[in-house]
């Protein structure tokens, strides 16, 4: 143990290979565990739940104009009353300059439909939602995000006044509740102002020619995992009928299924971490043979003290144990130093990513373990030569 | 030519392992010792016939080459002949296995080098204890013995110095306490006085000469006249093979 310390540079340049394997493979089995306790979670969460639609660029018959093509009014109807649906709305957005009495500020505007909060999982913080009534009519109302709260009314209570959008005036009648999530461009997902969709489309978004009396996406959300199936056939069938599309053309839409998007994700992240993984090993076996090169350098160096050893009475197996003992600390002392990085990483990029990370003791033992395997694997052929080392010539080495 | 000659009595039909007073502590027959293969045969040791009894203060002395080295090797356990046969203390040494003879050099033999061979990071204690990790059954007395065979040898005061701390003298004699500290019946020294400057020397030897008055065997191989007027026998080797073998009355 003394000559692991008489030299603790060299020790220490030994050890980083190990290091290095030890938490990559500790990091990343960790994130496997993540992935795989993210998708168990959320398995029946509203978000699991959920299909979108859109509209994609036709790109079948040459006869046909190439287009994008939104969706309708009706077809946002049709899906909504397909069986096993439990909320379906139509999406319609753009981001506005808002102006209110105190302040201007930049949110997402978006035109809804009564199905808007269920199929998004909202839920009504203050006032009270807009009603199918208002959206009949095109009323100029809107309820508000939180976001919108503090820095258009500056935290002061928005129920009842009114804000401007492209110096439209609007009532606030509503706020909804605050959730957590980013969207998914990582923007502030309470930074919106939503109103009824025909209003929108009459005052706002008129001018826009792909928008008059059509929507943009089509977010489904099924009562449970099971019905997403037969509604994304359903879907098609509607999509197709209602954009003159036989069963055989290729579709100018997309379906697109959260939870298989989300299982396709976890497979890849799956893989990802499968391949970083046996990255880790790699390294893991690099630095066993840095382990083994420097204790063969360490059997040279020593070779007159094992053969002294010898001839005072040592057996091979007290040499081969005394050698074998060493490689097994520089791997139980790298095994530690190694979990100890791997948890050090993996907490700096938890805090810039979206990747979940569960540690436990099965995880731990599996990466120390691996270091320990290395240690003696590549640490016993330098014991071995320093056990049969003849002790005369031993002793006479220079 | 061929000499053998025994100074001891030679208790001629006595059983191995029986040590009687005079019963020779080492006892060799048609030695042999050959390096190399084919036509270049080197004929190291060449059928070489020794006793020597316990108490003896033996140098052994040879041009280099001579075979002294050799010699002492066999006797210590350290390599095996190709041919004769040798008993240390009544155990023969060519039915040992490597580990049977591991046991038996740490029991039975203390080594001194030339060079040392001292763990140069380690204490004068922990030179001296080294030897004890390898007794078994593991003694519980180890620090003890290691620290009275440094006093044996005069360096109870220097047991927590380290080799790089010591001056030559002082070093040979923490390697003849690491010899001693586990009581063997023989202490081996190739060349102890060869590092040293020869007042050292002078010292080193009468370390020796008392050690020996205290009862214990020594042989001591030197290509060194001076160093060997120390012993009271001197075997003198030339090629393989004991040609001289005398006693004489050491400087003492």
């Amino acid at each position: 143990m003394g000559s692991l310390l008489e030299r603790p540079f060299r020790t220490l340049l030994t050890m980083l290979g190990i290091i290095i394997g030890v938490a990559a493979v500790f990091a990343m089995l960790s994130i496997g565990e993540g992935t795989q306790k993210k998708i168990l979670e959320s398995i029946d969460s509203v978000e699991a739940r959920t299909i979108t639609v859109y509209p994609n660029w036709n790109n079948g018959r040459a006869s046909q104009r190439r287009a994008w093509r939104p969706f309708t009014e009706q077809d946002v109807r049709d899906i909504q009353v397909i069986p096993g649906v439990y909320a379906a709305t139509g999406e319609l957005a753009s981001d506005y300059d808002i102006v209110s009495e105190l302040s201007d500020w930049r949110a997402n505007v978006q035109g809804v439909d009564a199905a808007y909060l269920k199929a998004n999982d909202l839920t009504m913080q203050r006032g009270r939602p807009i009603t199918e009534t208002e959206i009949e009519r095109r009323d100029t109302v809107a309820v508000i995000g939180t976001s919108v709260v503090r820095s258009l009314f500056r935290g002061q209570d928005p129920i009842g006044e009114r804000l401007k959008i492209q110096n439209i005036p609007f009532e606030v009648i509503g706020i909804v509740g605050e959730t957590d999530a980013q969207n998914w461009r990582g923007q502030d997902s309470n930074n919106f102002i939503l109103i009824p969709r025909p209003t929108a489309r009459s005052r706002l978004f008129g001018d826009d020619r792909l928008v008059r009396n059509q929507v943009r996406a089509v977010k489904i959300v099924g009562e449970d995992q099971g019905t997403l199936a037969s509604i994304e056939r359903e879907i098609d069938f509607i999509l197709r009928r209602s954009r003159g599309l036989t069963a055989d053309e290729a579709p100018d839409f997309r379906i697109f299924n959260f939870s298989a998007n989300r299982q396709a994700f976890a497979e890849s992240q799956r893989t990802l971490s499968l391949l970083l993984a046996t990255m880790g090993a790699v390294s893991l076996i690099v630095g066993g043979v840095g382990v083994m090169n420097i204790m063969l350098v360490s059997v040279t160096e020593r070779t007159r003290e094992i053969g002294l050893r010898m001839a005072i009475g040592a057996r091979g197996s007290d040499i081969l144990g005394q050698f074998l003992t060493e490689a097994l600390l520089l791997s139980v002392l790298s095994g530690l130093l190694g979990l100890g990085l791997g948890y050090a990483v993996s907490q700096v990029s938890l805090g810039t990513d979206d990747i979940e990370m569960v540690f436990s003791t099965r995880i731990a033992l599996l990466s120390f373990g691996s270091a320990l395997l290395v240690g003696v694997v590549f640490g016993f052929l330098p014991a071995q030569r320093a056990s049969r080392l003849n002790p005369i010539e031993a002793l006479r080495h220079e | 030519m061929k000499a053998a000659l025994a100074l001891v009595v030679h208790v001629g039909d006595q059983a191995p392992g029986d040590r009687g007073l005079d019963a020779p502590l080492i006892q060799t027959q048609g030695l042999t010792k050959l390096y190399g293969g084919g036509s270049s045969i080197i004929r190291a040791l060449d059928d070489v016939d020794l006793e020597i009894g316990t108490g003896e203060f033996v140098a052994v002395i040879g041009a280099s080459g001579s075979g002294k080295s050799t010699l002492m090797n066999l006797l210590g356990g350290l390599d095996q002949p190709d041919q004769g046969k040798i008993a240390i203390a009544g155990k023969s040494l060519a039915s040992m296995n490597k580990r049977a003879l591991a046991y038996f050099r740490n029991e039975t033999i203390g080594f001194v080098f030339q060079q040392f061979q001292l763990l140069p990071k380690k204490s004068a204690l922990t030179n001296v204890r080294l030897p004890m990790q390898y007794r078994r059954p593991r003694l519980n007395n180890e620090l003890e013995l290691a620290r009275s065979s440094l006093d044996r040898v005069g360096l109870s005061d220097r047991i927590h110095h380290k080799p790089t701390e010591l001056s030559g003298g002082q070093q040979q004699r923490v390697a003849i306490a690491r010899a001693l500290v586990g009581e063997p019946k023989l202490l081996l020294a190739d060349e102890p006085t060869g590092a040293l400057d020869s007042k050292t020397s002078v010292d080193v030897m009468n370390l020796f000469v008392d050690l020996n008055r205290q009862g214990i065997t020594i042989v001591l191989i030197t290509h060194d006249k001076e160093v060997a007027d120390y012993a009271d026998r001197v075997i003198t080797m030339r090629d393989g093979q004991i040609v001289e073998d005398r006693t004489q009355v050491g400087v003492r």
